[in-house]
């Protein structure tokens, strides 16, 4: 089977819409976790980075990637890279704003103070480095008193 | 800060859909109420933790040993969040809850007073229980009245509902698997089917404080046959029989019908009189002691700021 360009495409647009298992409302395009879709004559290889190594939800997110395309009749590789590394800027901004306001999770960002999403305060003080998964940090707000989680950025700590 | 100037009004506010913050001046009473329910909630992860933990070196295969990783760490984590919000209400500090947890003083959910004999009665804790306490979870969360508890609730519903994805697909694997497997998935079923019916607890009492308050928003009858619904035509399209002789679909309704449940061994489990409590509870003490140093470690680590 020769893979065509509009092939390719709507393969990409399955493959991009395809929900995160740990977060319903995104999708692995809006986190950040879907790299590249691509393809030579005859086969089509959906790479993915993923946001943590030895993140659980791989296998899965693999599975749902598969099932995507082969509901379009594409059989697809997926491949995990390890470059380039996830840093939690490759979340689009309205999946940080979903992120923020749904899940009360924040995003540090490059420059100034990781702000509460709950009340947008500035003074979170960090109560552990993993949260409930790996990829996120838990803080407390003495501002609002609510816990606050926030996912974790080698190249960003939280400030 | 909000404040009310009478039950009446504070109830009017909370049946308008009002949700109550931590720096308001609530109620004693809603305070106390709030906070023996996320108590509750915060012990029964921690003892879902470790329950799970014990099956990191058992579960079979790489994939499976990541997955009960993953999912200690989850149930950890809630706990760790529950805990902080139930500390932040100024009824007990956190140690305190520890230590009444760990001398049997106070309660955790009845599913983690029972033994996990097998592989497969992990299979039916995470297919069965999880998705017996996310239906709960969930009804809580529809219309909670407490603002940091229901935000917690979002991302603890967000995950548990990936362990039950996981438990459906393990469970399913047993039951197409070869007939030992199905055999062995049978017996668990039959183990853990009633433990997870009756985690909804009896029906609700006229006036429950925490449905009148909106801390839970569905009674608990309600919650456990639609659990029935979803679970009987589940288990049976499996090829597996359900432990409940009187178990039978109601000709008028098409509504599947469970046996009268006798709650009197259920009062004495949550009252950790269960079959596996006391076992449990020791279990979870040892590994409080022995974890010790790590707290100790972290609680004197400086941070250096950035």
């Amino acid at each position: 089977m020769t893979i065509t360009q509009s092939d390719l495409e709507t393969v990409r647009s399955a493959v991009a819409s395809v929900k995160d298992p740990e977060y319903p409302d995104l999708t692995i395009e809006q986190l950040g976790i879907l790299e590249n879709v691509v393809a030579d004559a005859s086969s089509i290889r959906v790479d993915l980075v993923p946001t943590i190594l030895g993140c659980p939800a791989l296998s899965t997110i693999e599975q749902d990637v598969k099932a995507a395309a082969r509901r379009l009749g594409h059989e697809v590789a997926v491949q995990f890279c390890r470059s380039p590394v996830w840093t939690p800027d490759r979340i689009t901004k309205d999946a940080q704003h979903i992120l923020a306001n749904e899940y009360t999770i924040a995003i540090t960002p490059r420059l100034g103070r990781t702000q509460c999403p709950v009340c947008g305060g500035r003074s979170l003080e960090k109560r552990s480095d993993v949260g409930p998964t790996a990829c996120r940090s838990v803080h407390w707000c003495a501002e609002c008193r609510n816990p606050v989680e926030v996912v974790r950025s080698r190249e960003a700590p939280v400030q | 800060m909000r404040t009310w100037n009478s039950m009446e009004e504070f109830e009017e506010f909370l049946d308008a859909g009002g949700v109550v913050e931590p720096n308001d001046a609530m109620p004693e009473s809603y305070r106390n109420a709030v906070f023996r329910f996320i108590e509750l909630h915060a012990n029964s992860e921690y003892m879902g933790g470790l329950t799970e933990r014990d099956w990191i070196p058992k579960a079979p295969g790489m994939h499976r040993k990541l997955t009960a990783l993953a999912k200690t760490q989850d149930e950890i984590g809630h706990a760790h969040l529950l805990y902080m919000v139930a500390a932040d209400l100024a009824i007990k500090t956190r140690e305190e809850m520890m230590v009444d947890l760990l001398e049997g003083r106070t309660h955790f959910h009845n599913v983690f007073h029972y033994r996990v004999h097998s592989w497969t009665d992990q299979i039916a804790v995470a297919y069965l229980v999880d998705a017996a306490a996310l239906a709960s979870q969930q009804a809580v969360f529809k219309n909670c009245s407490y603002g940091p508890y229901k935000r917690i609730l979002r991302r603890v519903i967000a995950e548990e509902g990936f362990h039950m994805r996981n438990g459906e697909e393990m469970m399913l694997l047993m039951a197409h698997g070869t007939e030992t497997q199905h055999d062995m998935m049978q017996e668990s079923i039959n183990r853990w089917w009633l433990p997870a019916v009756q985690l909804f607890g009896p029906d609700s009492r006229p006036g429950d404080e925490l449905l009148k308050w909106h801390i839970k928003s569905e009674r608990n009858e309600v919650l456990r046959d639609r659990y029935v619904q979803k679970f009987v035509p589940q288990l049976l399209g499996g090829g597996f029989t359900i432990p409940d002789p009187g178990l039978r679909k109601d000709p008028v309704d098409g509504r599947w019908k469970i046996s009268e449940i006798d709650w009197e061994p259920l009062k004495k489990t949550m009252r950790n009189g269960g079959p596996d409590s006391a076992r449990r509870i020791a279990d979870a003490r040892t590994a409080w002691q022995n974890a010790h140093w790590v707290r100790e470690a972290l609680d004197s680590s400086v941070e250096v700021p950035a």
